[in-house]
C-alpha cells in the first residue's frame, strides 16, 4: 500500500518529518516519520535509507539524559527502515551496530550515582533492531564485520548480548538476546543465510575462538540457570552453545590450523594480542573446560522437565559428535551417557530423535572408526558393569530402566566392539552377576506348585497355542519394561558377543550354582535367539553372522546339559506317587534324559528329603524356563532342528504330561514350536514322524525302574497321537512294556496300568484287518492271531494277575483294560474263551466281595463278556455269582429300609446300590434263563419299597426295566402281582374274568414303583405296536 | 562299586526281519555322515544314517534270502554282500546309486561268512566257502580270478567250512588264512601253497565264528558250547590252545576284536552281549537288551577313539547300539 513509488516523491514526504526530528528529538517526532515511513515503498526507501536514518541515529545519540520513550521509538523506527532496505555499507553496518550496542549500556546520565540500565522494553527494541541490522546486511558486507579489526567492537556486541541473556529477568528478552547472539555467530538458522564457505569458517573461527570463554560459560549458566526461566531460553542457550563450540571446536576447523600464530601488519599488533591461536595446546586445554561445562550442562538437561530440553540435548551430542569428537574426546563419556540414557525418553519425540541419532551414529561407524570414541564407550560400560550389581540391588524399578536402557544403549553402540569388553574376564563376571542377581524370580507363589493338570493326561490339542513365555515374577522388580530391557541385553548380547565364550560362560554359572541356574537359563535362552538375530533391535549389522553349524553347535550343547537327568527331573510336586519314583531315579542312576546312556554314570546328590513349597516352585520355574529354551532353539534352527528330535523330542514329550500345569503348559508351547520350526502341521505329525526316536527313548527308559513312569508317560502320550501306521513300531515297545512289568508287579502296576489301557483304547480303534474268525470256529485249529489281537491277548494275561492287587486304584484300572482286551480280542473268539475262562475266578471275586466301585466296574466288564460269549458265561453266573448277590440282596433290605440318611454313606449302601445298577443289564446281555430272572426280580422286588433310600429304589427300577426288555410278559405279570390299578373286564361273558394278584389291594409301600414301572412298559408295548420291526 | 551295565545309546529298529550281519563305515570326515550296513533275513541291507539313526537306504538284491555278511570295499561307496541265494554281490553305492556292479556265484549251501582282505589299492582277496562242502576258494576281486583252493587233505574230516579270517602279518607280507570247520577245529592255511599249516582243535562242536589279532599273533574262537577257545600261532606257525574261558550259557553267533585290540565282544545265543579285555579275557561286560539271539557284532571304524560304537544284531529285528569303554 506504498503510496510513494519514487524516491522523488518519497523524499518530499518524508523531508518534512526527518526535519522537524532533527530539530526536536522526541519521540512525538520519531513516530510521525515512523507513520510517514509506512507510505513509502522498499525500493524508493533504499535510496533515501541513510537519508532516513540520519535523524534517527542523531535522536539516539541525543545529549543529555536518556529519554527512554525517544530511544526505544528511535530504535524501533530504524529497526523498520532496516527491514525494508539493506544496508550496502561496511562502514554503515559497523556504525550502526555500535551505535546500537551503546543503547545497551548505561546511559550517560548526568543523575547522581550509578547510571540507570535502560529499561527493558528499551533492551527488547535494541536487540531486536540487532537482529533486523544483521539480516539487513547482505553477505559480503557482513563479512567484512568478521576481521581481526572488529575484533573489539563484536567482543562488545557479544559481551552485552551474553549480559541479557545471562542476568535479565524477562524470558522474551533474554531469548531475544540469544536469537541475536546466534545471528552474530553467523549460525543463524533463517534459510536466507549461506552456509559459510570452509575458508570463512576458518576465519571465523579463530575471531570466536576468542570469545569462545565467555560465550561457554555464560551459556552454561543459562542452561543450568532457575528452571523457573521456562524452556525457550534453555533450548536457544544449548543450541547457541553447540553452534559456537561446534564451529570453533570443529576437527575440520582444527586441524587446519597452522602450526605456529599468524602475524599480523603491525597496527594491528594490539588486535592480534587479542586473537587466540587454535593450537592443540590451547584446543586441549579448552577441551578440558568444555569438558566440565558440559558434564554440568548434561545433567542438568537431561532431566529437565521440559521434553524440548532433552531433545536439544540429543541435538548438541548429535552436533559435537558430529564436529568435533576429535577435540571434545573426553567429553563424550557424559554426553554418549546422555544420549543413550535418553532413547527411553518418556517422550515419544526424543525417543524417535535420539534413535535416529544413534543409528546414525552407528551407520557411519563414527565409533567404529574413532578408537577414542570406542574407548570411551567400553570405559562407559566397565565402570557401569563395575555398579550394575548395586544399582540392580539399590534401585527401584524407575531406576532399573535407566540403568539397563543406559546398559542396553551402550552395548548397541559398541556393537561388534562389545567382545573387547568382554574378553575381560572380570567384566564379564561383573555384568554376568548383575544379571544373575536382577533376574532372580520370585518363587513364593504356592499356587504353582498347586495348579495340576487334571482330565485327559497326555492330551495335546491338535492346536495348541503357540509357545508364548509363561509370564514370569521377578524378585526385584515387577515393571514389565525391566525385563525387555534385560531381555533386549541379552540378545544384543548374543547378537554380537563371541558366542562360544558367552554360553561356556552362562553355561559355567549354570551349573555353579542352583541359585543361579533359571536365570542362566534365561540368560542363555536370550543369547542363542540374540545370536541368531531373532527379536533383537540393533544400531547396526553385525559383520558375520555365525554360520548355523556353530548355533548350532551352540544349541546342541545347551541342550545336553538341559535335558541332563539333574536338571531334567527335579521334584515338582509332592505327588506320593509321583516323588517315590522321581526320588529313586534319582538315586537309582544317573542317565541322562535323552535316549540312550554312557556308562559314565554320575552319582547325584540326594534330593532334599523335604521339598519345600518354595524349591518346588523353583524347579517348576527351571523347568519351564529350559522348555522354553528349547522351543526358542527349534525356532531359531528351523529345519536345522530335526536333527536334534532325536534328543530333544522325547524329554519334551515328557514333560507335556507333567502333572504340573505350568509345566505341562510349557512343554506343548515348546512343542508347538518344534512342530513350526521343523515344518510340522501339527503335534500329531511330528509325533508319528519321529516316532521312531520316541520309541527308542521310551524302551531304553522302560529299562530303568526310575525312568518306567516317564517313559510310560511318553508312550501313552505317543499312543493318543499316532494311528494305525505306528502299530509295529509301537508293538515292539509294548512287549518291553509287558517284560517290564513282569519284573515289577508290586510297585509299577499302576503306571503301566494306564500305558496299557492307552494301547489297547488305541488298538480297539484299529479297523479290524483281516477276516475275524467265524463265530463258532470251534474246529478251527490254532490259526495265528494277528499281532494287534496277539498283544491283546498277552495283555489280558497280565490283566488276570493283577485283578487281584491291593490297590483299589490297579483293580479299577485293571477292570478297565480287561474291558478294552476283550473287545480286541472280541472276533476272536476260541482265543478269548480260554481267557475268559482263566479270568472268571478273580472276576467273581470282584463281584462279589470287592468294593462298590470294583464291583460296578465288574460288572461292566462282565456285560462286554456277555456280549460275545454269552453261553459260555451264563451258566457259570448263575451257578457262582448270582445265588450270592440275591441272597445279599435279600438280607440287606431290611437294613436300608430301616436306615436313616447316613445310610448312603456306609459300604453296605454302595454295594447294594452297585449290585443293583449293574444286575439289570447283565440280566439282559447274558440272555438268563427263567428261574434266574425269577432270582433276580425277587431279589430286587423289596427295593422297589417307598421305605427302601431314593438311589436304591431308582436302581431297583432299572433291573426292572432291563428285564421288561429281557420278557415283558412275565415283568408285567410279576408285577401285577404285586399291584394292580386296573380291573380287566373279560371281553366275552364266557371268558373267566381275570384276578391278578394284585387287585383291589391297599395301596402300599411297593404301589409306587410298580405303578411307574406298569406305565413305562405301557409305553414300551405301544411304541413297538406303533412301529413293527 | 562297578559300574552297572550300560544301556544302549540307540536301537535301530525297522529291519522288520532277523538281523545278520552289522558292518560300520565311519571313517570318512565331516560332512561325511557316519554309516551302519546291516544284513537281515528278508534279504534287505539297510543302511543306516547314524546322524539321524534313521534308514537312508534299503538294498535289495538276493532275492529276499537272507543277507549274513556285509562288507565295505575301501570307502562305503562299495561294497560287498553274500546272502543266502549263493550269491556274493558288489554294490556300487556311490552318487546315490544303489547297483550291483558285479556277483560271484558261490554254489555254496551252507552260512559261512565270506572273508575280505585288501592286499593293494583297488584290490583285494576274497575267500569263500567253495561248492564243494570242504572246500575254500580264495578269488581275486575285483578281477575275479582264482588264487586258489584250499582242499582238506583225504580223511581230514573237518566238515564244512564255517568261518574265515583272512589277514597278513603285516601289509605286502604273504596274505594266510584261517579256517574253523564243522568238526570244532581251526586250520592256518596257507595260500600260495594252498595247504595247511597248522590244525588246532578248539572246539567239540562246530566253530561258529572266529576272530584274529595279527599283532599278537592270537585269534579266539566260539562255538555252539559253553566256551571260548583263545589258540596262538608260534613261529614256527603252529596253532596251540593258549586258554579256555568257560561260559555260563552255551552258543556264540560272533566274536570281534575292537579294531585297538584292547576288547572283544561276543554276540551269544543267551541274548547277551558279552565284553572282554582282550589281553587276558577278563569277563568286563555283560550287555543285556535283546529278547532273542544275538548274530552279530560289530566295532566302528571311527576316527576318534572316543566316539567308537558298538553294534549288535539280533534275531529280535532290532540292532542295538552301544558305547563302551571308549575311554580305555
Amino acid at each position: 500500500m506504498a503510496v510513494f513509488d519514487t524516491p522523488r516523491e518519497a523524499f518530499g514526504a518524508l523531508r518534512p518529518a526527518c526535519v522537524r526530528l532533527t530539530r526536536a528529538q522526541t519521540a512525538e517526532n520519531v513516530w510521525r516519520l515512523a507513520a510517514r515511513l509506512a507510505a513509502v515503498s522498499g525500493p524508493a526507501l533504499q535510496e533515501l535509507q541513510e537519508y532516513v536514518l540520519f535523524p534517527l541515529r542523531f535522536a539516539l545519540r541525543a545529549p543529555g539524559p536518556r529519554r527512554e520513550r525517544l530511544v526505544q521509538s528511535a530504535v524501533r523506527c530504524i529497526a523498520s527502515v532496516l527491514a525494508a532496505t539493506a544496508v550496502r555499507r561496511p562502514e554503515l553496518l559497523r556504525e550502526l551496530l555500535s551505535e546500537l550496542c551503546a543503547c545497551l549500556g548505561p546511559g550517560p546520565g548526568p543523575g547522581p550515582g550509578a547510571p540507570a540500565p535502560p529499561a527493558e522494553d528499551v533492551k527488547l527494541a535494541v536487540t531486536e533492531a540487532l537482529h533486523t541490522l544483521l539480516h539487513s546486511a547482505s553477505g559480503d558486507v557482513v563479512l567484512s564485520l568478521y576481521q581481526p579489526s572488529t575484533l573489539p567492537l563484536l567482543g562488545f556486541a557479544v559481551s552485552l548480548l551474553l549480559g541479557l541473556a545471562e542476568q535479565e529477568r524477562a524470558k522474551q528478552l533474554k531469548v531475544s538476546a540469544l536469537k541475536c547472539l546466534q545471528v552474530l555467530v553467523l549460525q543463524c538458522d533463517c534459510p536466507e543465510h549461506q552456509p559459510l564457505g570452509d575458508d570463512e569458517a576458518q576465519q571465523c573461527g579463530d575471531l570466536f575462538a576468542s570469545f569462545l570463554p565467555g560465550i561457554s560459560i555464560s551459556l552454561s549458566r543459562v542452561v543450568t540457570g532457575d528452571i523457573k526461566q521456562g524452556h525457550k531460553p534453555t533450548v536457544s542457550a544449548i543450541r547457541l552453545f553447540y553452534l559456537v563450540v561446534g564451529l570453533v571446536m570443529a576437527d575440520a576447523q582444527l586441524a587446519r590450523v597452522p602450526k605456529s600464530k599468524e602475524k599480523l601488519p603491525e597496527k594491528q599488533s594490539r588486535i592480534s594480542e587479542l586473537m587466540v591461536h587454535r593450537g592443540p595446546d590451547w584446543s586441549k586445554s579448552t577441551a578440558e573446560k568444555l569438558s566440565l561445562l558440559l558434564h554440568k550442562m548434561v545433567e542438568f538437561s537431561s532431566v529437565h522437565p521440559h521434553w524440548k530440553v532433552r531433545l536439544e540435548l540429543v541435538e548438541l551430542v548429535h552436533h559435537l559428535l558430529r564436529n568435533c569428537s576429535h577435540s571434545l574426546g573426553d567429553s563424550f563419556t557424559h554426553l554418549l551417557k546422555a544420549l543413550v540414557g535418553l532413547v527411553n525418553d518418556e517422550s515419544s519425540e526424543v525417543q524417535s530423535r535420539c534413535n535416529e541419532v544413534l543409528r546414525g551414529i552407528a551407520e557411519q561407524r563414527i565409533i567404529a572408526q574413532s578408537r577414542a570414541l570406542a574407548d570411551v564407550l567400553s570405559e562407559n560400560l566397565h565402570s557401569l558393569a563395575t555398579a550394575l550389581p548395586r544399582l540392580m540391588s539399590s534401585q527401584d524399578d524407575t531406576g532399573k530402566v535407566s540403568t539397563l536402557s543406559l546398559l542396553l544403549g551402550y552395548l548397541k553402540l559398541l556393537g561388534p566392539k562389545i567382545n573387547v569388553v568382554l574378553n575381560s574376564a572380570s567384566h564379564l563376571h561383573r555384568l554376568s552377576k548383575a544379571l544373575m542377581q536382577v533376574l532372580e524370580l520370585d518363587v513364593t507363589d504356592v499356587k504353582i506348585v498347586e495348579d495340576r493338570r487334571w482330565g485327559c493326561e497326555g492330551a495335546l490339542q491338535p492346536g495348541v497355542q503357540k509357545g508364548r513365555c509363561q509370564k514370569k515374577y521377578f524378585r526385584f522388580f515387577t515393571e514389565e519394561k525391566v525385563f525387555q530391557l534385560l531381555q533386549q541385553v541379552c540378545r544384543v548380547l548374543g547378537y554380537y558377543g563371541n558366542l562360544y565364550l558367552l554360553v561356556d560362560h552362562f553355561m559355567g554359572l549354570y551349573s555353579e550354582s542352583a541359585t543361579y541356574r533359571k536365570q542362566a537359563a534365561m540368560v542363555l535362552n536370550e543369547l542363542i535367539a540374540g545370536a541368531a538375530g531373532v527379536g533383537v533391535d540393533v544400531l547396526q549389522e553385525r559383520e558375520v553372522s555365525p554360520n548355523v553349524d556353530d548355533l548350532k553347535g551352540s544349541v546342541t550343547s545347551i541342550l545336553d546339559e538341559y535335558t541332563d537327568q539333574a536338571n531334567w527331573y527335579l521334584i515338582t510336586s509332592i505327588d506320593t506317587e509321583e516323588v517315590s519314583h522321581e526320588q529313586r531315579a534319582v538315586h537309582h542312576t544317573g542317565l541322562p534324559a535323552r535316549a540312550g546312556g554312557v556308562c559314565s554314570t554320575v552319582l547325584l546328590p540326594s534330593p532334599e528329603p523335604h521339598a519345600t513349597t518354595r524349591t518346588m516352585n523353583s524347579n517348576i520355574w527351571q523347568m519351564c524356563i529350559q522348555l522354553e529354551g528349547v522351543g526358542c532353539f527349534a525356532a531359531v534352527l528351523g529345519k536345522e532342528f530335526r536333527l536334534l528330535l532325536l534328543t530333544a523330542l522325547y524329554p519334551v514329550l515328557e514333560k507335556a504330561g507333567d502333572k504340573t500345569l505350568l509345566v505341562s503348559e510349557t512343554a506343548l508351547g515348546t512343542l508347538a514350536d518344534m512342530c513350526e520350526a521343523c515344518g510340522y502341521g501339527s503335534v500329531q505329525l511330528l509325533i508319528n514322524d519321529n516316532s521312531d526316536y520316541l520309541v527308542n527313548g521310551i524302551s531304553l527308559g522302560l529299562r530303568q525302574l526310575a525312568q518306567q513312569p516317564r517313559a510310560s508317560r511318553v508312550l501313552d502320550t505317543m499312543l493318543r497321537h499316532s494311528d494305525a501306521s505306528l502299530l509295529p513300531l509301537v508293538e515292539d515297545v509294548i512287549q518291553d512294556v509287558l517284560s517290564t512289568l513282569d519284573q515289577c508287579y508290586n510297585s509299577q502296576a499302576s503306571t503301566f496300568l494306564r500305558v496299557l489301557h492307552s494301547v489297547m483304547a488305541a488298538l480297539d480303534e484299529v479297523p479290524h484287518l483281516g477276516k475275524p474268525e467265524p463265530n463258532n470256529c470251534d474246529t478251527e485249529g490254532e490259526a495265528p492271531l494277528p499281532s494287534h489281537a496277539q498283544l491283546a491277548k498277552d495283555v489280558l494275561e497280565r490283566c488276570i494277575h493283577l485283578l487281584s492287587d491291593r490297590s483299589l486304584r490297579v483293580r479299577l484300572k485293571v477292570l478297565d483294560v480287561l474291558e478294552l482286551c476283550v473287545m480286541v480280542l472280541h472276533p476272536h473268539g476260541n482265543h478269548l474263551l480260554p481267557m475268559a475262562h482263566r479270568a472268571w475266578p478273580a472276576l467273581v471275586t470282584r463281584l462279589i466281595g470287592d468294593d462298590p466301585l470294583a464291583v460296578l466296574r465288574a460288572f461292566k466288564v462282565l456285560c462286554t463278556l456277555a456280549q460275545k460269549c454269552g453261553d459260555f458265561l451264563r451258566q457259570r453266573f448263575s451257578r457262582d455269582v448270582l445265588p450270592k448277590l440275591t441272597s445279599s440282596l435279600l438280607s440287606q433290605a431290611p437294613a436300608s429300609a430301616r436306615a436313616g440318611p447316613v445310610y448312603n454313606h456306609t459300604l453296605a449302601f454302595k454295594l447294594q446300590l452297585a449290585v443293583l445298577q449293574g444286575l439289570g443289564s447283565l440280566c439282559e446281555k447274558l440272555d438268563m434263563g427263567e428261574s434266574d430272572l425269577n432270582k433276580v426280580a425277587d431279589a430286587c422286588l423289596i427295593y422297589l419299597s417307598a421305605k427302601q433310600p431314593r438311589k436304591l429304589q431308582e436302581a431297583a427300577q432299572s433291573v426292572f426295566l432291563h428285564l421288561m426288555a429281557v420278557d415283558p410278559d412275565r415283568t408285567w405279570l410279576l408285577l401285577t402281582e404285586t399291584c394292580c390299578p386296573h380291573g380287566y373286564e373279560p371281553p366275552h361273558v364266557s371268558l373267566r374274568p381275570v384276578k391278578l394278584g394284585g387287585m383291589g389291594r391297599q395301596r402300599h409301600e411297593l404301589t409306587d414303583n410298580v405303578l411307574l414301572l406298569l406305565e413305562r412298559l405301557r409305553q414300551r408295548e405301544s411304541a413297538a405296536q406303533e412301529s413293527p420291526p | 562299586m562297578a559300574l552297572p551295565p550300560p544301556d544302549p545309546q540307540f536301537v535301530l529298529r525297522g529291519t522288520s526281519a532277523a538281523v545278520h550281519t552289522l558292518h560300520f563305515s565311519c571313517g570318512g570326515q565331516e560332512p561325511d555322515v557316519p554309516i551302519l550296513f546291516s544284513g537281515s533275513e528278508n534279504g534287505f541291507i539297510h543302511v543306516w544314517n547314524l546322524k539321524t539313526h534313521r534308514v537312508d537306504t534299503a538294498l535289495d538284491g538276493h532275492g529276499r534270502k537272507s543277507v549274513y555278511c556285509v562288507e565295505t570295499m575301501g570307502d562305503k561307496t562299495r561294497l560287498l554282500s553274500q546272502g543266502r541265494d549263493q550269491r556274493i554281490c558288489l554294490w556300487d553305492l556311490a552318487e546315490g546309486r544303489t547297483a550291483v556292479t558285479d556277483s560271484v556265484f558261490t554254489e555254496n549251501v551252507g552260512f559261512c561268512r565270506c572273508s575280505l582282505l585288501t592286499v593293494a589299492q583297488g584290490r583285494w582277496l576274497m575267500a569263500m566257502a567253495a561248492k564243494a562242502l570242504e572246500e575254500v576258494q580264495v578269488l581275486e576281486l575285483p578281477s575275479k580270478t582264482s588264487v586258489c583252493t584250499l582242499k582238506p587233505e583225504a580223511g581230514a574230516k573237518l566238515g564244512m567250512p564255517m568261518c574265515l579270517k583272512l589277514w597278513q602279518l603285516s601289509s605286502g607280507s604273504q596274505p594266510l588264512l584261517l579256517a574253523g570247520y564243522e568238526d570244532g577245529s581251526v586250520v592256518l592255511w596257507n595260500l600260495s601253497m594252498g595247504k595247511p599249516l597248522s590244525q588246532l582243535a578248539c572246539h567239540q562242536e562246530p566253530v561258529m565264528s572266529l576272530d584274529f589279532d595279527s599283532e599278537k599273533t592270537k585269534g579266539i574262537s566260539g562255538s555252539s558250547e559253553k566256551v571260548l577257545s583263545i589258540w596262538s600261532l608260534n613261529e614256527q606257525q603252529n596253532l596251540q590252545v593258549y586258554k579256555t574261558h568257560n561260559l555260563v550259557n552255551a552258543g556264540i553267533s560272533d566274536i570281534t576284536i575292537r579294531p585297538d585290540k584292547k576288547i572283544v565282544a561276543t554276540a551269544g545265543w543267551d541274548h547277551r552281549i558279552r565284553i572282554f579285555g582282550w589281553k587276558k579275557l577278563k569277563p568286563l561286560a555283560v550287555l543285556d537288551y535283546h529278547t532273542a539271539t544275538v548274530h552279530c557284532v560289530s566295532f566302528s571304524n571311527h576316527k576318534n577313539p572316543r566316539e567308537r560304537l558298538l553294534a549288535a544284531g539280533s534275531k529280535d529285528h532290532r540292532i542295538s547300539i552301544w558305547s563302551i569303554y571308549t575311554q580305555t
